[in-house]
């Protein structure tokens, strides 16, 4: 191989295991970013971890709801981009919840953004608002 | 029967008058020399298995490659791991030993096993309930972050997060969850 064409070989292996290196289908960044504590069904565990199942879709419902998703602080400080992020809740929207949303408006990398700058001061508090909230009715099993 | 002894008699002669015994030394000896210093020649070095045929190439001082042995730290799915290994204790890479329980909450990365090439999601659930095992620490901790990015650190003591709460950690096992792609 001639001594000019290896930089650029080199450059677009390494280009190509950067891309690979980062895109992992959402079904692995839940594994990755939230199975830990979740648990793989994302019912977590009573008291300690709160269960995703039952409180994702009508979280998704509202704008309140839809910014606490983002905001929390296991999605917004993960390592995840905006738009592998936006897969991410899309995907645990439509395979982990035990409710599918009617006409569930998917997330979008720019909807992502917008939210994942401001921080949650208490997400409990937060979390117990919506819980309470008209906007979101949650199923009888829901903890 | 005289014709045999002086058959023998005459190849006796013959071999006598062609060898010396100190010739016959000089030979052995070249011989026994030659045979030890064969695996030296460039010839039998050329015949190990090189990097690109699977093998690994043979360094001066080199350790041997644990990868594929579950009961050594090297093993490749312990990539992430932090603690003592389950399988010197009593259990194995993917099991509790008996008396302990396995931690509900665990901490999970990837892993390359060089066999396949592949890259694994692999789940180090901690067993709990039996004091420290003490044996096989292994502390490699890729991805591990430090414990101010603590979502994905694995500084924790996961079986605090068990159901049955501040329960003594055991070991930690290294259970492959799926193929990551």
């Amino acid at each position: 191989m001639s001594g000019r064409l290896l930089p650029l070989v080199a450059g677009a292996a390494l280009s190509l295991h950067g891309t690979l290196a980062a895109a992992y289908e959402p079904r692995i960044n839940y594994m990755l970013q939230c199975m830990g504590c979740h648990t793989p069904d994302g019912s977590g565990e009573p008291g300690r971890v709160p269960s995703l199942k039952e409180t994702l879709a009508p979280f998704a419902k509202s704008a309140e709801g839809r910014r606490f998703l983002v905001q929390v602080p296991g999605a917004s400080q993960s390592t995840l981009s905006d738009e592998e992020l936006a897969q991410l809740l899309n995907w645990m929207i439509q395979d982990l919840s035990v409710t599918k949303p009617a006409g569930f408006k998917h997330f979008t990398a720019v909807e992502v953004a917008s939210y994942r700058g401001t921080p949650l001061v208490n997400v409990q508090a937060a979390r117990e608002r919506l819980l309470r909230s008209s906007a979101v009715t949650v199923t009888a099993t829901a903890h | 029967m005289k014709w045999l002894d002086s058959l023998t008699e005459g190849s006796t002669r013959a071999v006598a008058r062609r060898t010396s015994r100190r010739g016959f030394l000089g030979s052995l000896g070249g011989f026994l020399v030659g045979t030890s210093g064969l695996p030296l020649l460039p010839v039998a070095r050329g015949a190990q298995p090189t990097p690109d045929q699977g093998g690994t190439p043979a360094k001066p001082g080199a350790k041997p490659d644990n990868s594929q042995d579950p009961t050594s730290c090297e093993y490749w799915r312990h990539c992430a791991i932090d603690g003592y290994l389950c399988g010197c204790c009593g259990g194995s890479q993917s099991s509790c030993p008996p008396g302990t329980e396995q931690s509900a909450v665990t901490w999970v990365g990837t892993c390359h096993n060089p066999a396949d090439g592949r890259d694994y999601v692999v789940s180090y659930n901690d067993c709990c309930g039996k004091s420290t095992c003490g044996r096989c620490l292994c502390n490699r901790n890729e991805r591990d972050t430090p414990i101010y990015v603590p979502f994905e650190s694995n500084d924790y003591n996961w079986c605090s997060g068990s159901s049955k709460a501040n329960i003594p950690y055991h070991c930690s096992t290294a259970r492959i969850v799926a193929v990551a792609k």
